[in-house]
Order: C-alpha cells, then sequence, then structure tokens
C-alpha cells in the first residue's frame, strides 16, 4: 500500500537559454517534476544533456530563465541572493564531485562550517556530529586536514557536512565522479542507507548507472527534455534495477558512450 | 597580431593588478629621488662651501643607490611572480596551443617592457615631484630662506633611473619566466598540486615559540644593558640573534594558531571565525620566513626613521641662528677693509659695520715657581663664589683638586662650566674693547654695556660653551647682586679692585670661527689700551647683509654675491654660510640616508605582504566560492577577508613594534645623545609614527579592496 507523501521539490516547466536572440542555446527546454519526500531520486543524462544546469537551477547556483522550483513549498528560484544564503547550507545541502573541502580546514572544522556560516550554535550539533560521524565511519580523520585522507575519506566528509545542519533536500553533483570504485560503493551504500533510514529526500545528477542503480527513480535528460523514467519496484534487487538501466540505455541509443 | 597580444596584454595586467604597477611605479620614484639628490637645493648649497664632504657623501649615494637597486630587485621580483602566478593558467593555455616558450618569454618581455615604460613615466612624474617637495620642505626647515629654491628636475637622475629600473626588470623576468616555462604544462593549467597541510607537531611548534621568544629577549637584554658600540661582535650577535629570533617566533607562532581554532570558546565558531583563523595561519604558515623578513624590515624601517627623526630635529637649532650675529667677517689692514667695506660696490651689501678688537691681557713682572708667567688678574673671591655655587658633588672633585680638565657641555651646570672657562684662561685673559662689544650689542637691538672706569663685563663664547639662555647667566648674575649688597668686589686687576657688571647678553664674535676664544673680559677702551699685550692684538670688520635685502632677495643670493665680491679682493674673510654649511652637512648626511632607507624598508616590507595576501586569496579563490555555497553571505566573506587583512599586518608589525622600542631606547643612549632638545623629540616622533602607520593604513586599505574586488567578481 503507497503511503501519501508529501512533495518536498517541485519543478515547474523549467526553461534556461544561453546565448542571445540569434544565437540561443536552450539547456533546458520546460522541465518539470516533483520529489517526494524520502525520495531518492536520481537524472542520469549525457554530456551536454542538460542535467548540471537543472541541478544548478535548483541548487540556486544559476537563475532560469522561466519556471520556478518550488522547495517545501516556497519558490526559491525567485529568490534573491540575501534569501538564498540562508538557504544554502541549511535548507539544501550539496555534494560535489571533487568535494570542495576547504583544504586548510580539518574535517570536522569542514563539516561544522555550514553551521558556523549561518550562526547557529554548534556545541549543541555535537550529537548530531557524533552520530553522522560515526556513521559514515570517519571518527579518526576528524583532525585531519583534507590532504592528508582519501578520496573516499574526503566525499565522506563532504556527506557528513551536507547533511550536518539537516537538510530539507541533499543534491549530489557526480559524487562519485572521482572516486574509485571501492570508494564510490562505500558512499552510495552510505546514502542509501541514510535515504532510507532517516528518510532523507536526495537528488543525483549522474552519468554512471552503477550510481543511479542506488536511486529509488530515475529520471533521463536529453537536450533540455526530461523524456524517459525509471522507477525501482519494492524488493527489486539492485543488480536488477542494474541491468534495466543499462537495457534502457542501449535500447535508447547504442551504448552509454553515446546517449548518456 | 603579436604586437597587439603584448600591447593588450600590458594594459589588462595594470588594470587588473593595481597594485603590482603601483610597486613598479614605487621602486622607479625611490630610484629617482635617491639618485636626484646632488639637485636638491641643500645639496647644492653645501656644495659651495663643503663640496669635497659633499662630493664624498653623493659618492656614498652610489652605494646607496646600488643598495636599494638590490632591495628592489627583490621586490619587483615577488612582484612579477604574483602578476606571472595570476597568468599562469593563459601561459599554459599558450604553450598548449603550440606556442613556442622562446617566443612566450619574449611576448613576456615585450609586455613588461610596455608596463615598464609607463611604470617609468609615472614613477618619474611621482619622484620628481616628491624631490621637488623634499627639496623645498628641507631648504624651508632648515635653511628658512637661507638657502634658495631651484627646480630640482635632473636629466642624469632620470637616465640612471630608467637604466636601473629596466635592468632589474629584465633580470627578474628572464628569471621568473625561464622558471615558470620550465614547470609541467599541467601546473601552468591547473594550478599548483595539492599543497600539503603540514602544520606540524606540536611539540616543535611551542619549541620554536620559545626559542625564539628566549632569542629575541637575549637580543633584547644584550642590545638594552650590554651593547658598547655599533661595530663588531656585539652588533652581529644582536642582529642575528633578533633575525633567527623573529623566523623562529613567527613559525611557531603561526603553527600554533590552529590550537586557538579548536578553543572551545562560542565565539571560535560562530560565523567564519575558524576560517578567518585558518586562513590567516595558512599565509604565514607557509610563509613564515617572509613574514619574519617584513618583520625584520619593519622593525629596521622603525629604528631609522626615529633616528632619521631626531637627526632631523637636531637640525632645527641650525635655522636658528642663535648667538651669531654676523654674515661677514674680514680681516687685513683695517683702513684699507673699511674703506673697501664702505665703497660702491660693496657698500649695498654691507650693515651694521663693526671694528672688533681683541687681544691678550699683559703678564704681570713677576715671574712664579715653574717658570710660568704671572697673572695681573687677582679672581680669587670670583673663584669662591663660583664653587660655592656648584653642585656637591662637583664642589668636592674641584676643591680636592681631582678636576684637572674641564668640559664644556650641557650636561654640567653652568656654574662648572663657566668656571671652567675662567678658570683655563687666568693668565692671561682676552680682552674685548667695549666699544667693539657695543657694535654687537646694537646690531642686535640691545643696550650698550656703558661701564664705569673700574668695571668689566665677562663675556663666554656661547659656540663654545651651552648657555640655557644665551642673553644671561643667572648663577653668575646672583653671585654679583650678592656682592653688590655687601659692597665688595670679586676681582682685582693690576691690584685694583674692579667690580664685575652684571651677566650680559652673549653673541657670536665673527661670523664663523676665526675667534676661537671661550671667554674674555669685556674693558673700558682706556683700560684696553692699558692692558692689551700688543704682540696678540688682532682686529675684524663684522658686518651683516642688510635687512632690506634679505627680504627682497632671501639671504642666500646677497650673501654669495657679497662673497663674490670679497673674493675678488686682496682680504682675508669668512661667513656665516660656512657654519651654517658645516653644522647642515651633518644633518643632510645623517637624516638624508637612514630617512631614505626607513621609508624604503618601509615600502618594501608593505608590499611583499600586500602581494602575499592577494596572492594566497587568488590561489585560495575556490575556498571562497564553497563558502558561498555553503550559504555564506559575501558580507560574511569580506567581513573574514578583512580581518585577515588587518592579522596579516597586525602580526609583523606588532613584533617590529617591539622590537624596533628597543633599538629606538638603545639609539637614544648612544646616538641622539648630542641634541638638547628633546622636547622636540616627542612631536617629531609621533609625525612619524603617523607617517609609518598612515602607509601600512594605505597598504591595508588597498589590499582589502582589491580583496573585496576579487569577491564580488565571484559571485
Amino acid at each position: 500500500m503507497m503511503v501519501r507523501q508529501e512533495k518536498i521539490l517541485e519543478v515547474k516547466n523549467l526553461q534556461k537559454n544561453y546565448g542571445k536572440r540569434d544565437n540561443t542555446m536552450k539547456a533546458l527546454n520546460g522541465v518539470s517534476f516533483d520529489i517526494l519526500q524520502g525520495e531518492f531520486l536520481g537524472i542520469m543524462g549525457a554530456s551536454g544533456s542538460g542535467k548540471t544546469t537543472l541541478l544548478n537551477c535548483i541548487a540556486t547556483i544559476i537563475k532560469p530563465t522561466s519556471g520556478s522550483v518550488f522547495l517545501s513549498g516556497k519558490n526559491i528560484s525567485s529568490f534573491d541572493s540575501k534569501d538564498l544564503a540562508d538557504y544554502r547550507g541549511t535548507r539544501i545541502g550539496y555534494l560535489f564531485q571533487d568535494f570542495e573541502l576547504l583544504d586548510n580546514l580539518t574535517g570536522k572544522e569542514n563539516i561544522l562550517l555550514p553551521l558556523a556560516i549561518h550562526g547557529m550554535d554548534v556545541a549543541k550539533a555535537s550529537i548530531k556530529l557524533d552520530e553522522l560521524v560515526d556513521f559514515l565511519e570517519i571518527t579518526n580523520i576528524l583532525n585531519k586536514f583534507p590532504s592528508q585522507m582519501s578520496g573516499g575519506e574526503k566525499q565522506r566528509v563532504a556527506a557528513a557536512r551536507s547533511l550536518i545542519s539537516n537538510p530539507d533536500i541533499v543534491l549530489a553533483d557526480e559524487p562519485t565522479g572521482s572516486l574509485d570504485t571501492r570508494s564510490a560503493r562505500i558512499l552510495m551504500n552510505k546514502l542509501q542507507e541514510i535515504n532510507h533510514e532517516s528518510k532523507k529526500t536526495i537528488l543525483m545528477v549522474s552519468h554512471d548507472p552503477n550510481t543511479t542503480s542506488f536511486c529509488s527513480r530515475i529520471l533521463f535528460i536529453q537536450d533540455g527534455v526530461i523524456f524517459h523514467e525509471l522507477r525501482r519496484k519494492q524488493d527489486e534487487s539492485r543488480e536488477n534495477f542494474y541491468q534495466r538501466i543499462l537495457n534502457l540505455v542501449a535500447q535508447l541509443g547504442g551504448g552509454s558512450a553515446n546517449v548518456l | 597580431m603579436f604586437s597587439r597580444m603584448v600591447y593588450n596584454s600590458a594594459r589588462r595586467s595594470r588594470k587588473e593588478n593595481l597594485i603590482y604597477f603601483a610597486t613598479l611605479v614605487t621602486a622607479i620614484a625611490s630610484f629617482y629621488i635617491i639618485l636626484s639628490l646632488g639637485r636638491q637645493d641643500i645639496i647644492l648649497f653645501l656644495r659651495e662651501f663643503e663640496s669635497d664632504a659633499i662630493n664624498s657623501l653623493l659618492a656614498q649615494m652610489s652605494i646607496v643607490y646600488i643598495f636599494a637597486l638590490f632591495l628592489l630587485f627583490f621586490l619587483i621580483l615577488f612582484a612579477n611572480q604574483y602578476q606571472l602566478k595570476r597568468r599562469s593558467k593563459e601561459f599554459g593555455l599558450y604553450i598548449i596551443l603550440g606556442m613556442r616558450k622562446k617566443r612566450l618569454i619574449l611576448q613576456l618581455l615585450a609586455e613588461g617592457l610596455i608596463t615598464s615604460i609607463l611604470a617609468l613615466i609615472g614613477g618619474i612624474l611621482i619622484g620628481g615631484f616628491l624631490a621637488e617637495i623634499i627639496s623645498l620642505t628641507v631648504s624651508r626647515l632648515v635653511g628658512q630662506g637661507i638657502i634658495g629654491h631651484q627646480i630640482s628636475l635632473s636629466v642624469e637622475a632620470i637616465f640612471y633611473t630608467i637604466i636601473g629600473f629596466l635592468f632589474i626588470q629584465f633580470i627578474a623576468l628572464i628569471i621568473l619566466g625561464s622558471k615558470l616555462f620550465n614547470q609541467e604544462v599541467y601546473k601552468l593549467l591547473y594550478g599548483e598540486v595539492d599543497k600539503k597541510q603540514n602544520m606540524g607537531h606540536l611539540k616543535y611548534n611551542v619549541l620554536n615559540l620559545l626559542v625564539g621568544s628566549v632569542l629575541l629577549g637575549v637580543a633584547y637584554w644584550i642590545a638594552l644593558y650590554h651593547f658598547i658600540n655599533f661595530t663588531g661582535l656585539h652588533m652581529l650577535l644582536i642582529l642575528s640573534l633578533g633575525c633567527l629570533g623573529t623566523i623562529l617566533f613567527m613559525r611557531g607562532f603561526a603553527k600554533l594558531l590552529g590550537l586557538l581554532a579548536n578553543l572551545p570558546k562560542s565565539k571560535t565558531t560562530k560565523g567564519l571565525h575558524t576560517f578567518t583563523l585558518r586562513q590567516f595561519q595558512e599565509n604565514i604558515a607557509n610563509k613564515s620566513i617572509s613574514v619574519a623578513v617584513t618583520s625584520i624590515l619593519i622593525t629596521l624601517a622603525i629604528i631609522l626613521l626615529a633616528n632619521g627623526a631626531s637627526i632631523f630635529v637636531g637640525a632645527e637649532s641650525i635655522s636658528t641662528k642663535g648667538s651669531w650675529v654676523y654674515d661677514f667677517t674680514v680681516n687685513g689692514n683695517s683702513q684699507k677693509v673699511e674703506k673697501f667695506l664702505n665703497s660702491k660696490k660693496m657698500g649695498a651689501y654691507v650693515e651694521d659695520l663693526n671694528f672688533l678688537e681683541i687681544g691678550r691681557m699683559k703678564n704681570g713682572d713677576k715671574q712664579t715657581e715653574g717658570n710660568m708667567p704671572s697673572s695681573l688678574v687677582e679672581w680669587s673671591k670670583l673663584r669662591q663664589q663660583i664653587i660655592k655655587a656648584m653642585p656637591n658633588d662637583y664642589k668636592e672633585q674641584v676643591l680636592s683638586g681631582n678636576m684637572q680638565q674641564y668640559s664644556f657641555s650641557s650636561e654640567n651646570p653652568e656654574a662648572v662650566n663657566i668656571f671652567g672657562a675662567l678658570e683655563t684662561s687666568q693668565i692671561s685673559p682676552y680682552l674685548i674693547r667695549e666699544s667693539s662689544y657695543n657694535g654687537i650689542l646694537k646690531a642686535v637691538g640691545e643696550k650698550p654695556l656703558n661701564l664705569d672706569s673700574n668695571e668689566i663685563a665677562l663675556y663666554f663664547n656661547p659656540d663654545f660653551i651651552p648657555f640655557e639662555n644665551i642673553d644671561s647667566i643667572p648663577v653668575l648674575d646672583n653671585i654679583l647682586e650678592e656682592a653688590i649688597k655687601k659692597e665688595e668686589s670679586l676681582m682685582s686687576i693690576n691690584n685694583k679692585d674692579i667690580y664685575i657688571h652684571s651677566s650680559i647678553p652673549m653673541r657670536g664674535l665673527v661670523a664663523d670661527r676665526s675667534v676661537e676664544i671661550f671667554s674674555a673680559f669685556i674693558v673700558p677702551d682706556y683700560m684696553f689700551k692699558q692692558l692689551i699685550n700688543k704682540e696678540t692684538y688682532v682686529s675684524y670688520w663684522n658686518f651683516r647683509i642688510p635687512q632690506k635685502l634679505q627680504e627682497q632677495q632671501g639671504l642666500m643670493k646677497p650673501m654669495l654675491e657679497a662673497r663674490d665680491i670679497l673674493k675678488s679682493s686682496e682680504f682675508g674673510f669668512e661667513s656665516y654660510l660656512q657654519n651654517f654649511g658645516r653644522k647642515l652637512f651633518y644633518v643632510v648626511a645623517g637624516s638624508y640616508v637612514t630617512l631614505y632607507m626607513g621609508f624604503l624598508f618601509l615600502i618594501i616590507s608593505c608590499t611583499v605582504l600586500a602581494l602575499q595576501f592577494l596572492t594566497q586569496m587568488k590561489q585560495t579563490r575556490q575556498r571562497y566560492l564553497t563558502l558561498s555555497m555553503l550559504g555564506a553571505k559575501s558580507t560574511q566573506m569580506k567581513k573574514s577577508m578583512h580581518r585577515q587583512v588587518l592579522l596579516t599586518f597586525l602580526l609583523p608589525t606588532f613584533l617590529a613594534c617591539v622590537s624596533g622600542t628597543v633599538g629606538i631606547r638603545v639609539m637614544n643612549s648612544f646616538v641622539t645623545a648630542k641634541i638638547d632638545d628633546n622636547a622636540l623629540l616627542y612631536p617629531i616622533a609621533l609625525a612619524f609614527a603617523c607617517v609609518v602607520i598612515l602607509i601600512l593604513l594605505v597598504y591595508g586599505i588597498a589590499v582589502a579592496r582589491s580583496a573585496d574586488h576579487e569577491i564580488d567578481k565571484l559571485l
């Protein structure tokens, strides 16, 4: 039986054009979709398909030409930079391909940075910090600097940072892009677990079928338009889902290199 | 195509990097100033009298120039390194696109040349302007109208400025260019590979800090309590201990800043505090040596500026003519001289003409033991009274006969000074004819003496014996008043009781040094004739340049004209200018070089700090982007950055202030002891301190503003 879930993010007819009149490139051409509370949504697409533009619009890094993005009912695409700053880091958590840790801050300082920026009481967050650190298995590297950590460790520290302020949604842009397979698997397992256990909503962009097979639903984007959707069935194994993704990719264009 | 590219890049780097351009301009301006020194009013003026000394000073200037060239080379190197780092991505791209490295270096040099030419124009204009201002200020401050003003623009200085600057710019670009293009293209394109955040072990850092502090402490201790002179082992020891201490201190301090970031205070975890501290830490921990060097340079700058300022304060007493009355003294056949001075040609330059007659007193007929000539003067009562007026410790020395030598200094009580002056000339004291001295008094607007027939006045030469007030000697007056009350005569000459006139205004007898006497008796004209030892009689004609002429043309011009006329005559003469010039020379030689080096050190250290900060800012650009992604507002980031600027400038300055204070104290107890007027030292020292702070502020604000600009560009 399906439980009726709340929409956490609504994307309505999002358009983003680059360039001027005669020479416009439509990076996003009317994208609409919803994300429900607790969903783990993947967006797949090839280079230039518009997936990163879509994520950046949601992440408030770029302003859409038209259309709107509602986060928990608020139209964040119309926010000015001041309101945006309040949203970033608290309501939205980010996970980047190349981690974006500050390399002159220790692991712990990096994790606590969003709280400090927003002037929140760090002392009160210590329980949350312990929990996260414990769960992501990064206790012993908390006092190390990023340059002393492995790639996987860095990304888990970045994950802890994206979760510390308990955001409504975590946006992940190719989070496994800079990791080896083993580290990538560990990270994805952790993300999946967070999604399952604490019902954290995650929106992830990737072109890697292996990575997106951890999602509960996948949107396929091409030339700025969403053209397909895959849903992981209840109790479907990840391997099975992965196979289905591969099949779809193959059908659509004969190999991931070509289409995705 | 090539030239267009060169032109555009050169223009862009000037626009984008004001600090780089400003550094070049500053370097050029400082070259020009040192090189055009020979054209400064005061130097031109001094050349007339002290040409040997001035020439050797100017010869020394070339050493200063080479030293400045050497220092500024590093500054230019640093500035160019910063500039090239900013553009490394662009260079990487050129190489990827197949541009040859040789051509790239050529392009770099061509760009450098364009920028250099513009910087040269700006620098020489600013340098010329500053040199002009310095020239005017100094001649006003020191010369007060005595020195005329001439435009100080010097073609030779411009020439050597251009040569010197282009030379170091060229060398710097060659070194940096070849270093840059020997890197892997990857490094050029994507910047430095992740630097390890090496913060070291806590233990070593604490050790560094402790050892650094101890070394500094030892250096201060030696400087303050065991410093003997400026040369030799002590100086070397203090310098090396101080430098090593500063470096270790900085290194330990920087790395320990991390501890501060971890303090569980609520303040440390709010906002970007941790980030700010970590940025600051990184900025100085990775460059502890250059931060330490800037700190040492600021220390030197503080000491040099304070020292230069104090020499300058000493100069203040030169500008006031003080005890000097006459501008010229002429000797020769007195009638001929008088005729010449009253002639049409010369007369226009003569005012207050006075005939000075002096000589020594005859000796008594009796011979004393040891074949010494006897004195006609008997002054034991006066002597007793003066000894009585001395402070006790001096009194004991004199009475016990331990006082063998007399030195005249402002530190002695006046009673001791006048006692010494009288005692040393008691056998055959100098005599000055009353009418001669009345001429001097008239010239300075004082009443004539009108001595009674049994009265004399005591004269002390204020050039050699320092008095608080050259118009009266209270100690002497007290003694004389007592004597008048008791109707007692304190002295006799040739067995005749003599009364002493109360102390009189004392002025220089001649224009410079032809009369070197410490004390004399001013005696009525008849007594002069009676008592004079004819063999020692000398006479001089003294005169002043007319007041009107001075008002019209300044003192300098008529004085030089009068000098030229006198030169063509057969008479010997001397002028006040020689005296003035001699004193001025010490001031100029002392203060110019110290002040110049002081400002140079200050500017170099400020520029290094500024460029270092901006380089770090540029390199850690991505961090600010990340911060913004995590929700940091631009005001928040700017605030953090302003803090970083403040800390970056404050840390080396703070240590420099401590070391500088010690240095100034040491200098004070050795060098500036000559200065009589300590009251003036404080306002001038304060003014220079303000200038130092102002320069630091200007640099700080410039850095903060360009960093603000970077953040705005980022978002």
